[in-house]
């Protein structure tokens, strides 16, 4: 699903986000992203998302090269890759029913199939009475969720979380990683960025452990 | 794909009402940018209209000495109906001259005030077809050696005066349009601009969950349009109000010469002239804002 040929990603700066990475992520698979604060983590999953674009190598995702994909493409790759920041990325004005029905009217949806969607996302992260709130009134661990409903709403095939617990107390941490495991389960191919090796070490899946750009171990 | 419109056109909307004061002072703006022209151009029109009404209208006056009485006056003015290059005369007594002068001068009272009435008897003599220029010229040199004759007076040349003051007054028209839709264009450029920084986030988040160009750029244009066609409705409105003011003093010239002046303040000619172009203006100034904004948003 995701392949890392000898990739390099050099910034503007000279300085190197990434250095010759070699990586290969199965359809339907779950792995952990660890390392440093500036090891490459988000970096790593900025290129898969193509919110950059790789400097040098290859990279493939649901079999196209992300160097060579037109600009006019992005968006419909990145309509394949939900994503997941550790500062939610949500809408402050907008209710969380219209946050999470943002990528459903990005595709087009009508609003009654929209609201079936939104409504059935909402229920799976337990915030279907919060459709109307907004979310600045939710606890850090709701507007989390929020935002993993929103990445999930459309059903993409791989999902990205970048430190997605980073400000979470262990228990709500927890809830989070058992959600990204239950979909998981039904096939979506998940990559998350995170610090917390206590969860991560519960969780008994592939680590890929990133230090300066390069892979330190796997 | 329907559903994409209604949805920005529905964003067009709230974003137009979500500050009413804001939104009403930038149509104001825009309909009085666009009234500006209109009523401009409306009432070039009209003066066209009327000096070329006037220039067709070739007529000499000729005036009559105080001594000449109404029946001598009657037959002289047959007498130069008969001269070779005239069509018609019409003798002006002094009495019709004092009626017509007492409606519309609104000195009636002073002129009740003198003994005796002040206005000459006079003969409009009206050239047949053919007669150029000189012919007339002719005409005239004749005319002023009868002995009735006080005055001849045969003036073109204000015509021709009035022709070009019309014609320079067209063109400071076409080019006060034209500034004037550039400034359309960059108010609402601008305020697009403004409507593009505070949903800086949102369209970042947009391009996130992948949003195309189209989608982001969408509501943005519906925008530019609505105030186009908003600014250039109420426009019309403020040409009409302005026009409907001078309806009742064009009125009276209109009896004074004679001729009809064809003025319809709310005309839906203008309408369907000023809406569509209101309406590419703003289209053209979202276009154009859109155009060099949004690329430069892109997620963080
Ligand atoms: N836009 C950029 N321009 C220049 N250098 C950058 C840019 N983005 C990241 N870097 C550098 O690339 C390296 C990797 O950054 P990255 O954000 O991927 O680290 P990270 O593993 O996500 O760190 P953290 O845990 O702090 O989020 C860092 O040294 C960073 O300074
Ligand atoms: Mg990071």
């Amino acid at each position: 699903m995701i392949h890392f040929d000898h990739v390099s990603k050099r910034f503007e700066d000279g300085q190197y986000g990434l250095k010759q990475i070699n990586l290969q992520i199965e359809e339907g698979a779950m792995a952990f992203i660890t390392g440093h604060s500036g090891a490459g983590k988000s970096t790593l999953m900025r290129l898969i998302a193509l919110l950059d674009r790789p400097t040098r190598g290859q990279l493939i995702v649901d079999g196209r090269n992300m160097a060579k994909l037109p600009n006019r493409e992005i968006p419909f790759h990145r309509r394949k890759v939900g994503m997941i920041f550790q500062d939610h990325r949500l809408l402050n004005d907008r209710s969380v029913y219209e946050n999470v029905a943002l990528p459903l009217q990005v595709i087009g949806a009508s609003p009654r199939d929209s609201g079936k969607r939104v409504r059935a996302a909402l229920d799976k992260v337990g915030l279907l009475k919060k459709e109307k709130s907004l979310p600045a009134s939710l606890s850090g661990g709701e507007q989390q969720r929020v935002g993993i409903a929103r990445a999930l709403v459309t059903r993409p095939p791989i999902l990205l979380a970048d430190e997605p617990t980073g400000n979470l107390d262990p228990e709500l941490s927890r809830e989070i990683m058992d959600l990204f495991l239950a979909f998981n389960q039904i096939g979506v191919t998940t990559l998350i960025a995170s610090h917390d090796l206590a969860l991560i070490n519960q969780l008994n899946r592939p680590v890929i452990k990133l230090h300066e750009g390069s892979i330190a171990r796997v | 794909m329907f559903e994409q419109h209604k949805r920005a056109i529905r964003i067009a909307l709230g974003d137009l009402f979500q500050r009413p004061l804001a939104s009403l002072m930038t149509v104001l703006v825009l309909a009085i940018a666009l009234a500006l022209p209109a009523t401009l151009l409306a009432l070039l029109n009209l003066g066209e209209q009327l000096t070329s009404e006037w220039s067709h209208e070739r007529t000499v006056t000729m005036f009559l000495k105080a001594d000449v009485d109404a029946e001598a006056a009657l037959l002289l003015s047959a007498t130069i109906e008969e001269i070779e290059g005239v069509d018609s005369t019409e003798l002006r007594t002094s009495a019709d001259a004092l009626a017509e002068f007492r409606l519309y001068s609104g000195f009636g009272d002073a002129l009740d005030a003198l003994d005796e009435n002040p206005l000459p008897n006079h003969i409009l003599i009206h050239p047949s077809e053919i007669s150029d220029n000189d012919a007339i010229g002719e005409l005239v040199s004749h005319l002023a050696t009868l002995p009735e004759s006080d005055l001849v007076e045969y003036d073109q040349a204000w015509v021709e005066r009035l022709n070009s003051f019309t014609e320079t007054a067209r063109r400071f028209a076409d080019a006060l349009a034209l500034a004037l839709a550039i400034a359309v264009v960059m108010i609402i450029g601008n305020t697009i601009r403004l409507e593009i920084a505070t949903r800086h986030s949102e369209i970042e988040i947009t391009r996130l969950v992948g949003g195309t160009d189209g989608f982001i750029r969408r509501p943005f244009l519906y925008t530019g349009m609505l105030y186009g066609f908003s600014g250039a409705l109420l426009g019309w409105l403020l040409v009409s109000l302005l026009l409907l003011f001078l309806k009742s003093p064009l009125h009276d010239l209109e009896i004074l010469y004679a001729t009809s002046l064809p003025l319809n303040p709310f005309d839906l000619q203008r309408l369907a002239i000023l809406l569509p172009a209101g309406t590419l203006l703003g289209m053209a100034g979202a276009v154009l804002t859109v155009g060099r904004h949004l690329a430069t948003i892109q997620p963080e």
